[in-house]
């Protein structure tokens, strides 16, 4: 087990160089340059030069990168060429927004759509099931962009029940987490019933059925357990995704995160806030793809032993 | 056995368990206890006064002011020696009166007695004498930095009078220090709040307002300063709230999370205009909309041709249509709050006139590369799209694309020989009111890639012209000499003039007293509750 996590996490660095090499190539090689967009249009042409100076980018790549690795090892991820204040202090304000973010909307996902799918597994056919299934479809086809509009209008804007936007007060991320969960949820619900039918098809719940088992404990112990695997898989993978795919989200709610940063970031051209941001976007990933393999190993014995 | 069956869901509670206490570990910083929710106006009971925009401030540091919203914000808190009012006029700011020596070499202010910034330092001529040698530091990023470097230093005459002189007479000097940019920071300040010369985040200046707080990308609250000089405010704060969207801006103002917006979706102005709960400002500025040619292509070299594009559009159709009348139809190479503004136009929409001229010119077959960006400024895109059918309508083959902005700044500001487009939708909003900063889209000096003259337009006559007025003392001689110079321009057209842009802000019909300046900024210091 040991060998099995040292192996992953070497295989995890270098993962994560690979990113950071890749990333500073492909900043680099999207038309616009930082300095013209930082000066603004009104800024002389002294001035330009002068902040192109000051950002290194007159310096040859290589020796950017370099200077960017020596730097980076030491835990130094730049300075913004925006703001110019550290990348890190930056990411770090705007982090937890957007992973608060990414964890109700997940949690949200999770409870909803394993219900939803239980129920339309075990009445297949009825109404519900028709229901969730019509909302599944609805809730992966919905632009994120247009269903936050409309919940913004119904419930801030008629209702008032809730901030159209903003981070303020514990009311403000629902309208966000419920926009941004929309596609998981589905995803989830739509899964569950997939396995569900599959684990109920199984011989050894006809055997429950045929002992006569109360049905709560034939759907909850007998086969939910059996159909929780690939939804776990899911489940995590669609994290790296909520983490990454706040940014229409987060755009539409002027959620604070730091997919509103890398959007900010990229237009402005400003390259080590792009590569800090994405380089924690890698990490997490990285990060959750070690810890869903390691929760295999926990859940199914036949991964650990063989 | 029952243990292993349990085992999932003990995982997947693990995983959230533990996400849960991640999140609630990283703490929620912007979350003041009470926080309204759909509350009514400014009359929420918090004498607070909200306002939403569209831009997170890249620096709150005045020297380095790129754009004009930030600069509005921070106008709230740094004040500059002279400001403008509404119509452009140069009126006292923290400079009670200015005298220009007659050779015009220098400037004398008599600065306002009993002013102090924020934290307390008096504000006087060693003040001024500070502000303007930060300015002129170039360790300082300071992007607008051109227009002040005619300065040569700033003279100490006494406690409350500092004189400026410089290196040539420099009349738009003036118009430059009403400007955000030349706002006057507490020189103890850069010292203090974490700041430094050269990283200065935390202003500290002289305005009716101080900085309590800015949280990144969400928002930046202001704090009523009581030892103003001036008038005192009515709100005790003010809160900029960093909304991106648009339409969610538009949201926050019919739910009365915020008082005030900038910059509504183009769309709905009539939806608002007709809606009681609130008011529109179509604020008229200084940002002019044009399409730029490139004349040095050879298609496009004869000047009846380019004339000829300015006839085949018609402009007030598209600013009735696609900009819901939120702008007004260029009628000089400038807008008209800039000094030396002089009506030479407007080109009326006369296709059959288009069409003729094109024959004269030997144009029959022209085919343009047009490009525009999107987002940029109102309904760009939606306007580049009207304006190359109106083309086509007169024969010319148009193809029309568009990029992010960025993208698309690399594309026009190339050289002549390396250029790639035709015609291109661009804006352009001088700082100050001084036809001296129009003047730099006609000017050789300028073109790209030194400056964003895009169209690559030179003619000596204007040359010239542009030369004299940018040195001539008498402002009234000014005036004529760039009149001169707008009517050639005119007449050559290396533009397609399209239309001066109005600024819309929208609030609450709970509140009052907001208007606007014409450089596409809000005046809303002095709000307060409507009776």
């Amino acid at each position: 087990m040991k060998r099995y996590i040292i192996r992953h996490l070497i295989a995890a660095v270098i993962t994560l160089l690979g990113a950071t090499f890749v990333l500073f190539l492909i900043v680099r090689l999207i038309p616009g340059d930082p300095a013209v967009v930082i000066a603004g249009p009104m800024a002389s042409s002294e001035e330009v030069e002068r902040i192109r100076g000051q950002l290194g980018l007159d310096r040859p790549f290589l020796e950017q990168y370099w200077t960017y690795l020596s730097r980076l090892v030491r835990g130094d991820l730049g300075v913004s060429a925006r703001t110019q204040q550290p990348v890190l202090l930056e990411i770090l304000a705007r982090f937890p927004y957007t992973l608060k973010l990414a964890v109700v909307s997940a949690a949200l996902a999770t409870v909803t759509g394993v219900a939803a799918g239980v129920i339309a597994a075990t009445r297949r056919y009825s109404v519900f099931d028709y229901l969730a299934s019509f909302g599944s479809l609805l809730g992966v086809s919905m632009p994120v962009y247009w269903l936050g509009i409309l919940l913004i209008v119904f419930f801030a804007v008629r209702l008032q029940w809730l901030p159209a936007a903003g981070a303020e007060g514990p009311g403000s991320i629902v309208l966000p987490a419920v926009t941004l969960t929309a596609y998981t949820l589905a995803l989830v619900a739509r899964m569950t019933r997939a396995t569900m039918l599959e684990v109920l098809e199984q011989d050894y719940v006809r055997t429950a059925w045929a002992k006569g088992l109360p049905r709560p404990r034939i759907i909850f112990q007998h086969a939910l357990p059996n159909a929780l695997v690939p939804i776990i898989t899911v489940v995590a993978l669609q994290f790296g995704s909520l983490l990454g795919g706040a940014v229409l989200t987060e755009s539409v709610f002027a959620w604070p995160g730091i997919g509103l940063l890398l959007v900010d970031s990229i237009f402005a051209r400003d390259f080590p806030m792009v590569q800090g941001i994405v380089l924690v976007y890698s990490a997490m990933i990285i990060l959750l793809n070690l810890g869903v393999d390691l929760l295999y190993a926990y859940v199914d014995p036949r991964i650990r032993y063989s | 056995m029952r243990s292993l069956k349990r085992r999932p869901f003990v995982a997947l509670a693990a995983v959230l368990v533990a996400a849960l206490l991640l999140t609630a570990c990283s703490g929620d910083r912007s979350a003041p206890a009470g926080s309204s929710s759909g509350g009514t106006g400014g009359a929420r009971g918090d004498n607070t006064f909200r306002i939403a925009v569209g831009i997170d401030p890249d620096t709150l540091d005045p020297a380095g002011m790129t754009t004009t919203t930030v600069a509005n914000m921070v106008d709230y808190i740094v004040e500059t020696l002279i400001k403008i009012d509404k119509d452009g006029n140069i009126k006292p700011g923290v400079a009670e009166s200015w005298e220009v020596a007659p050779d015009g070499r220098s400037i004398t202010f008599e600065l306002r007695e009993g002013v102090q910034f924020h934290d307390g330092t008096p504000f006087n001529a060693e003040a001024v004498k500070f502000n303007i040698e930060r300015i002129l530091n170039p360790d300082v990023r300071m992007p607008l930095r051109a227009s002040y470097t005619v300065i040569e230093r700033a003279e100490v005459v006494d406690e409350h009078t500092v004189t400026l002189h410089l290196k040539e007479p420099a009349p738009y000097l003036l118009g430059a220090l009403t400007y955000t940019a030349a706002g006057m920071i507490s020189p103890k300040s850069v010292n203090e709040h974490g700041n430094s010369m050269t990283a200065y985040q935390h202003p500290v200046g002289t305005g009716p307002y101080a900085l309590k707080e800015y949280t990144k990308g969400s928002q930046l609250v202001l704090e009523k300063f009581e030892d103003y000089w001036g008038e005192a405010p009515y709100y005790d704060q003010v809160v900029f709230q960093i909304v991106p969207e648009a339409a969610t801006r538009e949201s926050m103002l019919l739910a009365g999370q915020v008082d005030m917006i900038i910059l509504p979706p183009t769309s709905d102005i009539p939806a608002l205009q007709s809606n009681s709960n609130v008011r529109v400002l179509l604020a008229p500025s200084d940002r002019t909309i044009y399409a730029a040619i490139n004349t040095q292509h050879p298609a496009l070299q004869d000047k009846r041709v380019r004339q000829a594009l300015n006839y085949a559009v018609n402009k007030e159709e598209i600013i009735e249509h696609v900009l819901f009348g939120a702008a007004d139809v260029m009628d000089a190479p400038m807008a008209k709050p800039l000094l030396g503004y002089c009506q030479t136009g407007p080109y009326p929409y006369d296709p059959e006139k288009a069409k003729q001229l094109l024959q004269e010119a030997g144009a029959t077959d022209l085919e343009l590369e047009f490009v525009t960006p999107t987002g940029r400024y109102l309904q760009d895109y939606q306007a580049a799209q009207a304006i190359a059918n109106f083309l086509q309508e007169v024969g010319v083959q148009v193809s029309l694309s568009t990029m992010d902005w960025p993208t698309y700044t690399a594309t026009i500001m190339v050289p002549p020989e390396r250029s790639t487009v035709q015609i291109h939708i661009l804006g352009w909003a001088p700082t100050f009111m001084d036809s001296q900063q129009q003047m730099l889209q006609f000017t050789k000096d300028n073109h790209p890639p030194k400056g964003l003259a895009s169209s690559y337009y030179t003619n000596p006559q204007v040359e010239e012209l542009v030369a004299q007025a940018n040195r001539e003392v008498d402002q009234e001689k000014r005036q004529e000499l760039y009149c001169e110079a707008a009517k050639t321009i005119w007449e050559d057209a290396p533009w397609i003039f399209l239309w001066v842009q109005r600024f819309p802000i929208v609030h609450s019909a709970k509140v009052t007293n907001i208007s606007y300046l014409p450089n596409e900024k809000f005046d809303a210091i002095y709000a307060r509750p409507a009776e």
